[in-house]
């Protein structure tokens, strides 16, 4: 049994591979998603403790996804992580209830404890 | 960006607030002297034609009041002297007493007769009382008493004489025993010139007599003698009264009316001087009005001027520091958003070699499952893979940022727009907006300033891209164009009214209503760099299909 269950939303799959690949030996359970349409026919399938979702995204960009996402799943915290380094579009993201706004590169463990502070904060809501 | 505040006024010639001042200083004079002067001089026309009217009225009743008298005068004169002539003899005429008697007499009657003499038709000299001594002259050779011995009588001009003295006779024939005999008198000039003279006393006109060659026959003044020549020369022979508007020889003009008298041997002059500018004299309110106006009107119009040139001044400034202090703002905000841009550029492919570093290691501290060989160089090969991408991006930033000054070079435009679009085509791919490039192939390059040229596309695409907010297409095009070449920037947007098409260009206008910071200079200011670079900017909208904005640029930029 998965210690968490964590959704990773990137257009990058050049990013999402070698995520997927360490959060594995992690315990982590990862579900990965190329783009928001994807994020949400995964969800359709099996429920994840948080989402990790890119801003900058063709289509669906993260900021649509989150609004579907804090409609759909209210329960399911999103964390924004982008490489776009823009102060009004985290301001933006916070407003629309991302639970946290995170800057690319990040270390995973920073990451990951913000997941689990999410998870945790989502589990005793 | 290259921008700069209208200039503050500069000194010397050409200085426009100079300039501007004179021309509203000469429009205030206009505005102020041009009424008054004209009020001044209507006013003063029409009272002098009132006056001159006036003046000609009383100057023409006044010759015909003294034409009568003066013609009473001298009849009366001769009138009496016939009346001695024919009431007594020879014998007693030939008596001085008797001559005394008669004068006395006439002085009691303020006759004008000064001396009587009683002349043989020899021309001596019978009898003669009066002030002269005449006693022993003979006057057979004078012209008068040829014409008296011809024709009974005689009135004389003013003449010298035997008396060395200007003076006028008359004298009639007797004719008793067989002889003929002359009474002569001598008249009173001065009396005569002060019964001419009053004439004019109450209007201040010079009244005189001339003879017929204009010689004075009596005394208007101390400023002339008698028999003197007038400087009105000889009267030509006319009827009634004449009144004529001549030049006064001291300058000005005067009235002039004759009237001939005594047989058209006189001519009775009457001189009135017209009033001049003195005519404003008689109007003290209005002379004090000219004066007050024509004296204040100069210093207000410049003190208006200089005081609204002032405010037009500050203004000016005013506008020109917000101005500068916007465009300064828009130049934060442009940078910003590229530095997000270039952010993005460089973080993402930081993130995935920390990804890939990071399964590396884990490998390395997790002894349990060790990574395959072919495994760590395919990860080795995407770390460098990404390396290469982020190098490309600063290598990119490095050929952008180094150019800031408006230097010219040789510029590829085609390629120039690549380079400003590569910035922004990750924004326009997240936003799902297709890029169509239509680029002539070789291009000629120009001369121009690569970084202000840049810098216009770069504001055009940014505000193509926001404007389609969402999915939709970015056509490029670049040709070449009456020597120079055309960049078309099209987007297929909502477009812009037509109302706001014509504005588009103006400082401060923006339609813009999004949060973000937009201060509306964005259009002002690429037109601005691309008239400074010789260029043309245009922009054609249809409200529903989108907008196209039409650069162009010369093949030599002249930079002011």
């Amino acid at each position: 049994m998965a210690e968490l269950r964590l959704l990773l939303v990137d257009d990058e799959v050049e990013f999402l591979e070698p995520m997927e690949a360490r959060l594995k030996r992690r315990k982590v359970a990862c579900g990965v998603a190329q783009s928001g349409t994807d994020a949400l026919a995964l969800l359709e399938k099996q429920s994840f403790d948080c989402a990790v979702v890119d801003v900058k995204m063709p289509g669906m960009d993260g900021l649509d996804l989150l609004r579907r996402l804090r409609q759909q799943y209210p329960a399911l915290p999103v964390i924004l992580l982008t490489g776009h380094a823009s102060v009004e579009l985290g301001v933006q993201g916070m407003e629309l209830g991302a639970f946290e706004y995170l800057m690319k590169p990040i270390d995973l463990d920073e990451l990951l404890d913000t997941v689990r502070r999410a998870a945790e904060a989502a589990k005793r809501a | 960006m290259n921008l700069q505040a209208e200039p503050a006024a500069r000194a010397g010639e050409n200085n426009p607030y100079l300039r501007l001042r004179r021309e509203m200083v000469v429009v205030l004079l206009c505005f102020g002297l041009i009424p008054l002067v004209a009020t001044g001089a209507a006013g003063f026309i029409a009272s002098r034609e009132g006056l001159e009217t006036r003046t000609r009225n009383v100057l023409e009743a006044m010759i015909k009041n003294r034409k009568v008298t003066v013609d009473l005068f001298l009849e009366e004169s001769l009138r009496q002297l016939v009346l001695v002539a024919a009431s007594l003899p020879i014998a007693e005429l030939s008596k001085p007493s008797t001559l005394v008697t008669i004068r006395d007499q006439a002085r009691r009657e303020r006759s004008a007769i000064v001396d009587l003499g009683l002349i043989s038709d020899k021309g001596e000299h019978v009898a003669y009382v009066g002030p002269y001594k005449l006693q022993s002259v003979n006057y057979a050779g004078e012209a008068w008493f040829q014409q008296v011995m011809l024709r009974g009588r005689y009135e004389s001009d003013v003449f010298l004489g035997f008396r060395r003295f200007p003076h006028m006779v008359m004298a009639v024939k007797k004719h008793e025993a067989g002889r003929d005999w002359i009474v002569r008198a001598t008249l009173d000039t001065d009396l005569l010139s002060a019964l001419v003279r009053e004439g004019g006393l109450e209007s201040g006109a010079d009244v005189f007599i001339l003879n017929r060659v204009g010689e004075y026959q009596t005394q208007y003044s101390d400023a002339h003698r008698l028999m003197e020549r007038a400087e009105l020369g000889p009267v030509p022979l006319h009827s009634g009264v004449r009144v004529v508007e001549r030049a006064r020889p001291g300058g000005g003009r005067e009235l002039c009316a004759t009237t001939w008298l005594k047989a058209d041997s006189w001519v009775l002059v009457a001189r009135q001087e017209l009033p001049g500018f003195s005519v404003l004299a008689a109007h003290p309110l209005v002379m004090g009005v000219l004066v007050v106006g024509l004296l204040l009107i100069p210093p207000l119009s410049y003190l208006i001027a200089r005081h609204r040139l002032r405010q037009i001044h500050e203004l000016e400034a005013e506008r020109g520091a917000l101005y500068e202090s916007v465009a300064q703002s828009q130049k934060m905000a442009a940078i910003g958003r590229l530095a997000a841009g270039i952010a993005h550029e460089i973080n993402n492919p930081l993130a995935v070699i920390q990804a890939q570093v990071g399964v590396l290691a884990d490998a390395l501290a997790d002894e349990g499952e060790p990574i395959e060989r072919g495994d760590f160089t395919t990860r080795v090969k995407k770390i460098q893979a990404q390396v290469e991408r982020g190098r490309k991006v600063t290598h990119r930033l490095l050929g952008f940022s180094r150019r800031v000054g408006p230097e010219l070079e040789p510029v590829d435009v085609a390629a120039a727009l690549d380079e400003t679009l590569s910035f922004l085509e990750k924004e326009a791919e997240a936003q799902q907006i297709k890029v169509v490039r239509e680029y002539q192939p070789e291009l000629p390059l120009i001369r121009t300033s690569l970084s202000q040229m840049q810098q216009v596309f770069l504001n055009l695409i940014n505000n193509a891209v926001d404007a389609m907010q969402g999915a939709g297409e970015l056509r490029l095009t670049v040709r070449a164009l009456e020597g120079g070449v055309e960049v078309q920037i099209a987007d297929n947007g909502p477009g812009i009214p037509e109302k706001d098409l014509q504005r588009i260009f103006e400082p401060f206008f923006s339609t813009k209503t999004s949060a973000k910071l937009h201060s509306g200079l964005g259009l002002s200011i690429c037109l601005e760099i691309v008239r400074g670079l010789g260029g043309r900017m245009t922009v054609e909208s249809k409200p529903g299909s989108g907008t196209t904005f039409f650069l162009w640029f010369p093949k030599e930029a002249a930079i002011a």
